[in-house]
């Protein structure tokens, strides 16, 4: 993992940068006690055997790009990679991929895959008159289509978050319906509070931020991780 | 300065001065001189004109900055482009300024205006209110802007940034039984906004409960601080225009500036405790519950018991209560058992709901009501009792003393078991003259004594679940 940046907010601002790519913003997150997955990044095919020294397989490889918005889509995302030679060939294709050959690449995240769970999506956003606001919503298809998500403005207390979460149609899901695992609401509750809390992340940086996603977080019977992060700046 | 030092001067002013009222006497100032002087205002009143040394009997003056002792409240409609020059010539003679006069920040060629009007009372040392609105209804102040209005002061106050819906909720309000603390038509709230309002209500004590009619909050994080700052001390019920797209485009022609979106209104609810409704209905009823009954977070209202005639309207209401997340599910056995001992008629239902018809409740002229109100509180103890009368069923079927009767019965086992249970009263009709005659007269007595009177079971029952939200809210929270 890189060496957390104290503000990677002010450095993409210094950068004339308007969002955090997915490793600055897995640095805030990080810096805010956040899970994150191990990450490295590699400048190229040379740099993955160094990369790949302690992070632990399967691990997924993306893209950094400036120019790139959806990675998945431009071919600049694989997972499920097992060696440092899987790693290499994926890396390679990227570079030739149509979508990606012509852009800036700032390099590829190499990241530890995290272990299954629920998918949530946590978010923010600045409304031009309340400022910070947070939400939680179930991932996929709850989000996307049935729109059970839950708003809080910022700073939320615990009760609040505790309230969020009870109030989506599909909480029920999150306690293991159906034969599936329960999701630790103890660790979604945390990075709630973290990211919407008094002294979290949105609070703290109320100026800067105007949007928020954490999609997915993986939520496990123990714990909670960021997987993908997204910040817009404005 | 407290926050109730400072707006004093506008809920209760010594000097009030009027601006805009001509020679002939028949414009709106004119009207405004004439209403507060029926409603008890006994301070100085002064009229302000450029030429007349006399307006309605009243010494006229020539400039804000002339009179002889300072202006608590200025009431000013007059066209908009010579005010601004009027407010800055005050010389901090003036306390609060509200403007009536519109063609301001609501249309697009009025936002210039605005802006220097704003800047004209900050210059001039007084606070702002509106432009385009109406005035204020401030009972222990004897200022109306209503030709109605009770000079009785209450403990709803109410801030509106709609004139209109203001004498609205004052009109509807006053049939329902709301009596006021104040109520503040804020307009386009130049300077002063609902969030200012807020914090007086909250620090006031003649105020027990607040009402809201909001479009837009450009201050919106403020209003959120002082809401939770608060942590629901008092009640606070906002109507909210403008929630939907449909409604924003509404809002954004009215008010003249960018409405807050749905979601941000939900949230500020959930977390401040407050009550968000939909209707002008909705919020008198919200209101009126919050004004007769005392919420208990201790004991949060959960179990309801509905007694009354109409099987229909039981089973209706069962169905809608449940909706709204509010039991009426069966007595114990042990309170069945005492109901059954009182031997009524076949056709009543003693289970809860309790659907006595019209023959059973017609029993010893009506008394029979208080001994089942007597079981239902003193052994059901259900955290709310809805008691509900369909006035037409009785019509030609009984003496007329029996409603009288019901009604005394329901008055005293509410004084019996003081905060057993919250008691709602709903009163049918089918809107016959003389049966809504005798409505009011019931309703009248009821409100007086702490009973909230309903038209129909559904409005009680949102009132209801806003009572229970609260002190939900409120028990979560300590």
């Amino acid at each position: 993992m890189n060496k957390p940046n104290d503000n990677p907010v002010a450095a993409a601002r210094s950068a004339g940068r308007n969002a955090l790519d997915e490793s600055a913003g897995k640095q805030l997150l990080s810096t805010y006690g956040i899970s994150v997955p191990q990450s490295r990044v590699a400048k190229g095919v040379a740099d993955v055997d160094a990369v790949m020294n302690g992070l632990k397989t399967p691990v997924v490889v993306k893209v950094m790009s400036p120019d790139i918005l959806h990675k998945s889509d431009a071919g600049g995302v694989k997972i499920n990679l097992r060696s440092a030679a899987e790693v290499k060939t994926a890396i390679e294709g990227m570079m030739n991929a149509p979508k990606i050959k012509g852009a800036r690449i700032d390099g590829f995240l190499v990241e530890e895959m995290a272990p299954a769970g629920h998918e949530l999506v946590i978010g923010g956003l600045r409304d031009p008159q309340f400022g910070p606001l947070v939400m939680v919503g179930l991932g996929g298809i709850f989000v996307e289509i049935l729109k059970d998500v839950s708003f809080r403005l910022c700073p939320i207390s615990r009760i609040d978050a505790e309230e969020m979460l009870a109030e989506l149609k599909g909480a029920a899901i999150l306690k293991g319906a159906r034969g599936t695992k329960p999701a630790s609401i103890e660790a979604i509750i945390d990075v709630l509070l973290k990211v919407g809390g008094d002294n979290g992340l949105l609070m703290q940086h109320a100026n800067d931020i105007s949007e928020a996603d954490i999609n997915p977080l993986i939520v496990s019977d123990t714990a909670a991780v960021a997987v993908d992060a997204r910040f817009i700046l404005g | 300065m407290t926050i109730t030092e400072e707006f004093t001067p506008l809920f209760a002013p010594k000097t009030v001065a009027v601006v805009g009222a001509s020679t002939k006497g028949n414009a709106l100032p004119n009207v405004f001189i004439r209403r507060i002087r029926e409603f008890g205002f006994t301070g100085d009143i002064y009229p302000i004109h450029p030429a007349a040394t006399e307006i309605d009997g009243l010494t006229a003056y020539k400039s804000l900055a002339d009179t002889p002792k300072p202006v608590d409240y200025a009431y000013i409609a007059v066209s908009g482009a010579q005010i601004p020059a009027m407010l800055s010539a005050a010389k901090g003679h003036v306390r609060f300024a509200q403007v009536v006069s519109s063609g301001f920040g609501e249309v697009e060629e009025g936002k210039n205006l605005q802006a220097e009007l704003a800047d004209a009372a900050r210059a001039g040392g007084m606070r702002l209110l509106g432009p385009n609105c109406l005035g204020i209804y401030t009972p222990r102040g004897h200022v109306t802007f209503t030709e109605i209005g009770p000079k009785e002061v209450g403990p709803v106050g109410i801030v509106s940034q709609s004139g209109g819906l203001g004498t609205d909720i004052i009109r509807r309000g006053l049939s329902r039984g709301l009596k006021f603390s104040g109520l503040v038509t804020v307009g386009n709230c130049a300077d002063v906004t609902p969030s200012d309002l807020l914090e007086f209500y909250i620090a006031d004590p003649q105020t027990k409960v607040i009402g809201l009619y909001i479009e837009t909050a450009k201050d919106g994080r403020r209003l959120f601080d002082i809401l939770r700052k608060a942590q629901a001390s008092k009640p606070v019920v906002i109507l909210k225009g403008g929630r939907t797209q449909q409604g924003l485009a509404a809002a954004a022609s009215h008010t003249g500036s960018l409405a807050g979106d749905d979601r941000v209104w939900v949230a500020l609810a959930r977390q401040t405790g407050c009550m968000l409704v939909d209707t002008l209905d909705n919020f008198i009823d919200t209101l009126l519950i919050f004004q007769t009954l005392t919420p208990r977070p201790q004991r949060a209202t959960k179990k309801v018991v509905l007694f009354g005639n109409g099987g229909g309207t039981s089973v209706l209401a069962t169905d809608y209560y449940s909706r709204l997340d509010i039991d009426v599910t069966p007595f114990d056995q042990h309170v069945i058992d005492a109901l059954a001992e009182l031997k009524l008629p076949p056709g009543t239902s003693i289970t809860n709901p309790v659907d006595c018809p019209v023959g059973t409740l017609q029993q010893d002229d009506g008394r029979v009501a208080e001994k089942i109100l007597d079981i239902i509180c003193g052994q059901g103890k259900p955290e709310a009792l809805v008691m509900h009368l369909n006035l037409s069923a009785f019509v030609g079927r009984t003496k007329p003393e029996v409603l009288d009767n019901l009604v005394a019965a329901a008055m005293r086992v509410q004084q019996k078991y003081p905060g057993q249970s919250h008691f709602i009263l709903v009163l049918r009709s089918d809107g016959e003259p003389s049966l809504e005659a005798r409505k009011r007269e019931f309703r009248d007595k009821a409100v007086a004594l702490g009973v909230p009177v309903y038209d129909e079971m559904a409005n009680a029952g949102h009132a209801v679940a806003a009572l229970a939200t609260f002190e939900r809210f409120k028990a979560a929270r300590g």
